[in-house]
């Protein structure tokens, strides 16, 4: 109790605007243990700056309602003709707006959205989707995984922010997954433009589209493995297991790890989702080669025992 | 020191020496003040806006270095005995390429776990503790009570001391 009265202490001495003294010298003197709890939580504030990711916060907001001047905005190069539907980047300062809204799922939990033009989005489990009720052609992915079933306007596309890049649409049935500094699209209909203003990379239905600490790169995906968990099913072509565990941990709703051996493979097939993990991993993991063993909370995928390497077709 | 900084000083003078006794500094708070009040003469600090606010902060600023000097000698001494006899390393030298590589890990896991407590807390503890935004201001940014923007704080601020404490002891 001590500790998380000190903590609210720490939290409001720090801001740079405190001025409430005479307060914060009344609790004090209620016990002189909490100036020792207080002195050990600002030292442990201070030792938290060693693991401060010092990233700006972006925040994705139209750029025809920009807000106050001289504040940091910048945006995607040219592209006068689409002006009406550019989208800016524009810092958190901006973000004085009640008209963006999240949308979030639990792990394990699905949700079906329907926007006004037509659009539907299907947000897999442990996802977090920003809209704005004022644009309805604008969705942000912050993380997690959604479907996007897109009403194509060729003349106000449908577009999708994920961390700095942009998607839109051309028609188009896609799901975007964003886990980690990872980025994956996949497209089963119609065409989506990967960075419209930059790199303009288009992505037909069976392309898939996978952005990470390797950099960028196009792939073919099974079109009918897109978005394929909507439907209780997860389908891969030549998928590597870290892809997989993540898609089924998502899914279920369930932490699952991989060893390095295991993560190395790879998974061409189709696995049913079923929400008993143990029912789910007795199926699942023969089918990738591999076997799967129960860590507390957490599953682990590793390689069955008495094979190894690439997974067997059985 | 000519500024309204050394009146405010002595009209505050008991007020600001009741702080430091509520702050531990014990038998100790009348040279506390006296070393503030040495500081204060020793620099021209030109104007201050808030002046009373701003030697609070700065009586509080003393107890801190109190504190963090204690528990670092303290420390010093264990490894002392830990090492037996042995060189101590400097804490400030440049750190080693395998060090950065762990140091980037815990980043990535920081980075998660801020992930994971939502994109409003995420948000409102950047914008509080990594670029110094006041909590009325990022309130007014995100259209939200001051005690939502405090909770989320607290809720940050717990998990983030947790994972640093977990992988202190790891």
């Amino acid at each position: 109790m001590m500790k998380e009265e000190a903590l609210a202490w720490v939290i409001r001495t720090r801001d740079p605007r405190f001025d409430d003294w005479e307060a914060f010298t009344i609790w004090l003197e209620g016990d002189p243990e909490r100036a020792t709890a207080y002195d050990a939580l600002m030292m442990a504030d201070a030792d938290m700056a060693s693991i401060l990711p010092s990233e700006p916060v972006a925040m994705p907001v139209a750029a025809n309602d920009a807000g106050t001047p001289g504040r940091h905005i910048w945006r995607w190069a040219g592209g006068g003709a689409i002006a009406a539907a550019l989208v800016a980047v524009v810092s958190i300062g901006m973000m004085n707006r009640t008209d963006i809204y999240t949308v979030a799922t639990r792990p394990g939990e699905t949700r079906s959205i329907a926007l006004q033009d037509g659009t539907k989005i299907d947000l897999n489990g442990g996802t977090s989707l920003r809209l704005d009720r004022k644009d309805a052609r604008f969705a942000a992915l912050d993380s997690g995984e959604a479907a996007f079933t897109v009403r194509h306007d060729a003349g106000d596309p449908f577009r999708v922010t994920v961390g700095d890049a942009v998607f839109e649409d051309a028609g188009t049935i896609f799901n975007i997954v964003h886990v980690g500094g990872a980025t994956r699209i996949g497209v089963s209909e119609g065409k989506v433009i990967y960075n419209p203003e930059a790199e303009a990379i288009a992505l037909p239905a069976g392309r898939a589209l996978t952005d990470d600490a390797e950099g960028l790169r196009v792939m073919d995906v099974a079109p009918a493995a897109v978005a394929s968990w909507r439907q209780g099913r997860l389908v891969y072509l030549n998928a590597t297991i870290g892809q997989v565990s993540q898609d089924i941990g998502r899914s279920l709703g369930i932490t699952v790890n991989a060893t390095p051996a295991a993560r190395a493979t790879r998974f061409t097939g189709t696995i049913r989702l079923d929400d008993d993990p143990a029912r789910f991993f007795a199926g699942a993991a023969p089918l990738m080669g591999l076997s799967a063993v129960r860590q507390g909370d957490a599953w682990l995928l590793q390689e069955s025992p008495p094979k190894e390497g690439n997974a067997p077709q059985s | 020191m000519a500024t309204g900084l050394s009146a405010i000083f002595m009209t505050n003078r008991a007020a600001l020496l009741r702080f430091l006794r509520a702050r531990g500094a014990g038998d100790e708070a009348e040279d506390l003040l006296q070393d503030m009040w040495m500081k204060l003469e020793a620099k021209d600090l030109g104007p201050v806006s808030d002046p009373l606010p701003y030697l609070y902060r700065m009586a509080n600023n003393l107890m801190l270095d109190r504190y963090r000097s204690s528990t670092r000698r303290e420390r010093r001494e264990q490894d002392w005995a830990v090492g037996a006899g042995g060189v101590m390393a400097d804490p400030n030298e440049d750190i080693a390429v395998d060090e950065r590589i762990i140091l980037n890990q815990r980043l990535d896991e920081a980075r998660g776990v801020l992930r994971t407590l939502g994109p409003r807390v995420e948000m409102v503890f950047r914008r509080f503790r990594i670029e110094g935004v006041g909590q009325k201001v990022i309130a007014e940014e995100l259209g939200v009570s001051l005690t939502t923007v405090e909770k989320d704080l607290q809720k940050a601020y717990r998990a983030m001391m947790a994972l640093k404490q977990k992988m202190d002891t790891e």
